[in-house]
């Protein structure tokens, strides 16, 4: 039998205080502020959290707003991240109130995403007007983590995973994550009642009632998915954009070692403004989980051979797999080689299309320690990714403009369709 | 294909072959079986496109398992008794590094990494020493 919960009443979840419009989180160390036109700025600066420095995490500000209301709160410190779907902000970040909560009967609809590293975000689907630039995504399913604060009941085993719940600023790093990456929404047709799916896949959507056990529940993907129905999954607000809505430019200046911070931009659409075109950039098509291939020492990294590669700005270093370079023995997940490395890998994508990439790999302790230690931007930080392929983390998109297509958009004449990335 | 729910949720990794129809009917998923010299991998697929890969060695016990899919596998179900020095090392990896990176976990009994992203997460588990002779961590995909 077909579990389908149908969702459509939204209601005030009442749980939020605070005064309306401001800031949330901690008085935010970089300049980005409220861009213009596409035009979202960027900074590398170390991000929201007091007393700690996030190496390599490109920040923004996003404008939540009631839905179809002038009354919104901009939160700063939010992650930049083309590796995943989706706006997620922690709920002690968020001072706005009136957010609407996704309900069915008397259960709220809760949100899971599970990282690679073992992390996981829980936490109400509500429903926002998201705003960057001059850029709006109305009524978008966003995920608040952590809301409400106090759970009133268990997070489902195959969300927490053995993992570590981030639902709180020092834990995630962040006051949230922009989710931009190459996919309209977090699940798509499988979590979708039409999708063919006898059962609800795990861990994205679950309905908890108070007093009871959260079930596994499918949610509309709305037309991308052939229904008639709205889209209820949490979705890329690149999506949702009137115009600017088939993917993101993301463009940092070159650096050389460290810094102290960098600033860039988040550009919002694909050949649809002059700063936006894709000129001579090569377009690498991606496979059917998002991956490329990448070739490094003659060995051959993709999901053909369970090892993929991929572009993604979440990721703060390089991650490859190398066992002749030593990793640093207080943190593990980073290369600490004898002396600078110059390296060199070869993309390929789906399309055939192929790049060299030229990169570098200094001593993640020398790199930490330089700067007085207060450096927050690494062009040469590199780690491990022992089971697996390449990870083109922020590093990679120093000195380059990044684009990130997004599946199913229209794209520009003359390119391959969407997912693809190009630089 | 379903399968009935509830079942007990048996140890897959370190686990003896019955644990594999545990993980399949908890994945609600199918269940192809191939016999190799040193080992028989058994890839359980689920209906979202989730394949996990189990290695059971001729004594019949599951050495190591592999996944990659759109989502992260049940980790409690196919690490079963392992799940546990898991977590604490998925806590070691975090209170060490700050940012987004793969996970590795490595510990003289228990290798656990994992790559990958929404959509397309990848990783691997293993007991060193359960590995049949002449099986390499590279086998294990």
């Amino acid at each position: 039998m077909r579990r389908f919960l149908l969702l459509i009443s939204v209601v005030s979840l009442g749980l939020l205080v605070g005064c309306g419009s401001g800031s949330g989180g901690s008085t935010p160390k970089g300049v980005p502020t409220g861009g213009t036109g596409n035009t979202q700025p960027i900074a590398v600066d170390g991000g929201p959290v007091a007393n700690t420095i996030y190496p390599n995490g490109a920040f923004i500000d996003v404008t939540i707003c009631n839905p179809g209301t002038t009354t919104c709160q901009t939160i700063n410190g939010i992650l930049v991240d083309t590796g995943s779907f989706g706006l997620r902000i922690l709920s002690s970040a968020i001072t706005l109130t009136g957010l609407k909560t996704l309900t069915s009967g008397n259960s709220t609809l809760y949100n899971c995403i599970n990282f690679a590293d073992g992390s996981y975000l829980w936490g109400a689907a509500e429903v926002a007007d998201v705003q960057m630039a001059s850029e709006l995504a109305s009524s978008a399913t966003i995920q608040v983590i952590a809301d409400p604060a106090a759970n009133t009941f268990t997070i489902p085993t195959n969300c927490s995973n053995g993992g570590i719940d981030e639902d709180n600023q020092v834990a995630l790093g962040t006051n949230g994550i922009l989710g931009v990456g190459p996919e309209p929404v977090d699940c798509g047709l499988a979590c979708d009642p039409n999708g063919g799916n006898q059962f609800p896949p795990e861990p994205f959507y679950y309905l908890c009632a108070s007093g009871t056990t959260c079930t596994p529940s499918f949610v509309s993907c709305g037309a991308i998915c052939g229904d008639t129905s709205a889209n209820q999954q949490v979705v890329n607000p690149v999506a949702l954009f009137a115009t600017d809505n088939n993917g993101v430019i993301i463009k940092l200046p070159t650096l050389s070692g460290g810094a102290a911070s960098e600033s860039g931009s988040l550009i919002f659409g694909i050949g649809t403004q002059t700063n936006n075109q894709v000129g001579s950039a090569t377009i690498f098509t991606l496979d059917s989980q998002d991956t490329f291939s990448v070739t490094y020492k003659g060995v051959t990294y993709n999901s053909s051979n369970n090892t993929p590669s991929f572009i993604d700005s979440g990721s703060n270093a390089f991650f490859f797999p190398d066992t002749t370079i030593p990793t640093c023995t207080d943190v593990t997940s980073f290369y600490c080689p004898t002396s600078l490395l110059s390296l060199s890998a070869t993309n390929l994508g789906t399309n055939n299309a192929t790049g060299t990439v030229n990169f570098s790999i200094d001593n993640a302790d020398n790199l930490f320690a330089e700067g007085g230690g207060a450096d927050a931007a690494f062009s040469t930080l590199g780690g491990p990714n022992a089971g697996g392929g390449f990870d083109y983390g922020l590093p990679f998109f120093y000195g380059k403009s990044v684009f990130t297509s997004i599946d199913g958009a229209a794209v520009p004449s003359g390119t391959p369709a969407a997912p693809w990335w190009a630089y | 294909m379903a399968f009935g729910l509830g079942l007990p949720a048996f140890a897959a990794l370190g686990g003896d072959v019955s644990s594999v129809h545990a993980d399949q009917a908890n994945m609600k998923a199918s269940l192809k079986t191939t016999a190799g010299q040193a080992y028989t991998l058994h890839e359980i697929k689920t209906p979202m496109g989730m394949i996990v890969h189990e290695f059971v060695s001729a004594d019949g016990r599951v050495f190591a398992v592999a996944w990659h899919g759109p989502s992260m596998p049940p980790m409690q179900q196919i690490l079963g008794t392992y799940f546990q020095q898991f977590s604490a090392g998925v806590q070691a990896h975090h209170a060490a590094h700050v940012g987004r990176s793969p996970l590795n976990i490595q510990q003289a009994g228990l290798v656990v990494q994992s790559s990958g992203h929404p959509r397309g997460y990848f990783g691997r588990a293993y007991v060193p020493e359960m590995l049949p002779q002449g099986v390499t961590p590279d086998q294990i995909r």
